[in-house]
């Protein structure tokens, strides 16, 4: 059996007496699809930044790919990784076509002999995006969705084990969502690829991931698909004031199927 | 006109001057691309008038000045790489200290070496039309490295630009090269002094990029760009040097300045039309 793709152990952030996350625990097989969800500030993004080595944990370890990552070995480790992160574009006037944008993920691109941009992997990520017509485009003239869908492509060009996804749907509408997470779907079925993704609604990706972690500084919950989050759980993690609604049976949610005030 | 040219080709100092003044623009250009999509129009500024420390070290010890400065600049660049590190202290700030320190350092040396003798408006203002035979070899090894370094590194610096934690979680040394890239900056602008002088070297790092910014729809149309507008400014420089008596690296850089004057023009016009047409 091979070793699981992610596997986090005891993962502590920040200082001790008030830890940005702490005692994170979570092990992610081929194929999984995880979605995260929990309010601003509780560390989601932080810890998908912990998993591709951006920052380093000040205790507990990561293995992927079956091997422990540290800085020596993070590169190599880090082919296998794709990651779609928020802070979108440092310089977003430079005059870049798509397919430059989407060549930026591949390894070979940085070694100048490479001709990269004749990769057939650009098209098939672009493809897999509903971009493929956009190849040539400048990417400054795009829309904010159809940025996002180049952004994604990038993260997808290398063909990851694992893919790490901040709040991917940000900028996408109804429909772009759905696709996407669709998409995400099929190539964890299809590829065995896994994803943790962060998300804030939880109704739109509950029918496609295979389990929900609900984050704020600690899992507090970590439920497979099908199984009901307590409502106890949202109130830990939003506090009491909030406002519960269920909605289709069957997917991930909250408890009780009735509208709740407080 | 025509004989104006003709006189300009025959003179023995401006066709000295030219075949290096036209690699100080290419190298200029290339790295003004790097100095734009990196952000680092302020830090050329400040390196460049740093490094004036550099020759007032190289002055009052009798050091050989070129090599001495380039030393300086690429010490100060680093250093100035490595601040924002630094909590409380931001790049520019960093910046804004090193340079005024540095040059009042440069100022106090150039003038205590009283029995030196240093042209010192060649150094603030640059004259390529005296380089020497020493300083031509030394600026076509620099330029020869720097051109080496960029063909080799352009595409990882182009992707730390656009998105330095895509690029750091692409397994490239994002810190290593964004040293390199400080280095390399350092040493451009020694390259440039000659032509330009320590004062207006920042045009040179800048003015051809911004040129071409307006016009390039890909990575590879913009350095194209940035060289042709570089060349260009630089040739309209030495002629207008020719012609007028002007310095000449003050010619080259206001040259540019009407270049880009022209180009946004031209660039605003374009868009208009095509606002228009819509």
């Amino acid at each position: 059996m091979s070793a699981p793709v992610v596997r986090i152990s005891h993962l502590r952030f920040g200082p001790v007496d008030h830890p940005v996350l702490d005692d994170i625990d979570l092990t992610l097989e081929a194929g999984h699809f995880l979605g995260i969800v929990g309010p601003n500030g509780a560390g989601k993004s932080t810890l998908l930044n912990i998993v591709a080595g951006l920052i380093k944990p000040d205790a507990g370890h990561i293995d992927l790919m079956g091997q422990c990552l540290r800085r020596f070995n993070r590169p190599h480790l880090l082919r296998d990784v794709g990651f779609l992160h928020q802070l979108h574009d440092h310089q977003p006037s430079m005059p870049m076509r798509v397919r430059d944008v989407v060549a930026m993920g591949l390894r070979a691109y940085h070694w100048p002999w490479n001709r990269t941009a004749k990769s057939e992997a650009i098209p098939q990520a672009l493809s897999l995006v509903d971009m493929a017509e956009h190849a040539d485009a400048d990417f400054r003239h795009l829309s904010g969705g159809q940025r996002q869908r180049v952004r994604l492509a990038r993260a997808l060009v290398r063909k990851p084990r694992l893919l790490l996804l901040d709040e991917p749907s940000a900028a996408l509408d109804t429909v772009r969502q759905e696709k996407l997470f669709r998409l995400l779907r099929n190539l964890c079925d299809e590829t065995g690829m896994a994803v943790i993704m962060v998300e804030h609604d939880i109704a739109a990706i509950s029918s496609h991931v295979d389990s929900v972690a609900c984050l704020n500084r600690r899992i507090h919950h970590h439920a497979m698909r099908g199984e009901n989050i307590p409502e106890e759980i949202w109130r830990a993690m939003y506090g009491n004031h909030i406002h519960i609604v269920a909605h289709d049976a069957g997917c991930i949610g909250c408890g009780p199927g009735e509208h709740q005030h407080d | 006109m025509i004989e104006m040219l003709s006189e300009f080709i025959a003179s023995p100092v401006m066709r000295d001057a030219l075949l290096p003044s036209l690699l100080i623009a290419v190298v200029t250009a290339s790295m003004s691309v790097m100095v734009m999509a990196h952000r680092l129009s302020y830090l050329t500024v400040g390196v460049s008038h740093a490094s004036l420390a550099g020759l007032g070290i190289a002055v009052t010890l009798a050091l050989p000045l070129l090599p001495t400065a380039t030393l300086f600049a690429v010490l100060i660049a680093l250093l100035l790489a490595l601040m924002p590190r630094r909590k409380g202290i931001s790049e520019d700030a960093g910046t804004g200290m090193l340079f005024a320190g540095s040059m009042a350092l440069g100022i106090i040396l150039i003038s205590s070496a009283s029995n030196a003798q240093v042209d010192l408006f060649g150094l603030l203002f640059g004259n390529i039309l005296t380089i020497s035979e020493q300083d031509r070899i030394w600026l076509y090894l620099l330029a020869g490295l720097i051109l080496a370094v960029l063909a080799l590194a352009s595409r990882a610096w182009w992707s730390i630009a656009f998105d330095p934690m895509t690029a750091e979680t692409s397994g490239l040394p994002v810190a290593g090269l964004r040293l390199l890239l400080y280095g390399l900056v350092g040493l451009t602008v020694i390259l440039c002094v000659k032509l330009a002088g320590i004062v207006l070297t920042a045009g040179l790092m800048v003015l051809p990029a911004a040129c071409a910014w307006l016009w390039g729809r890909s990575l590879g149309s913009l350095w194209l760009l940035s060289v042709v507008f570089s060349m260009t400014g630089t040739i309209i420089g030495l002629l207008w040097s020719y012609a007028h008596e002007w310095p000449s690296g003050a010619s080259v850089v206001l040259a540019l300045c009407v270049l880009f004057t022209l180009s946004w023009g031209a660039r605003e016009a374009v868009s208009r039309l095509g606002t228009t047409r819509d």
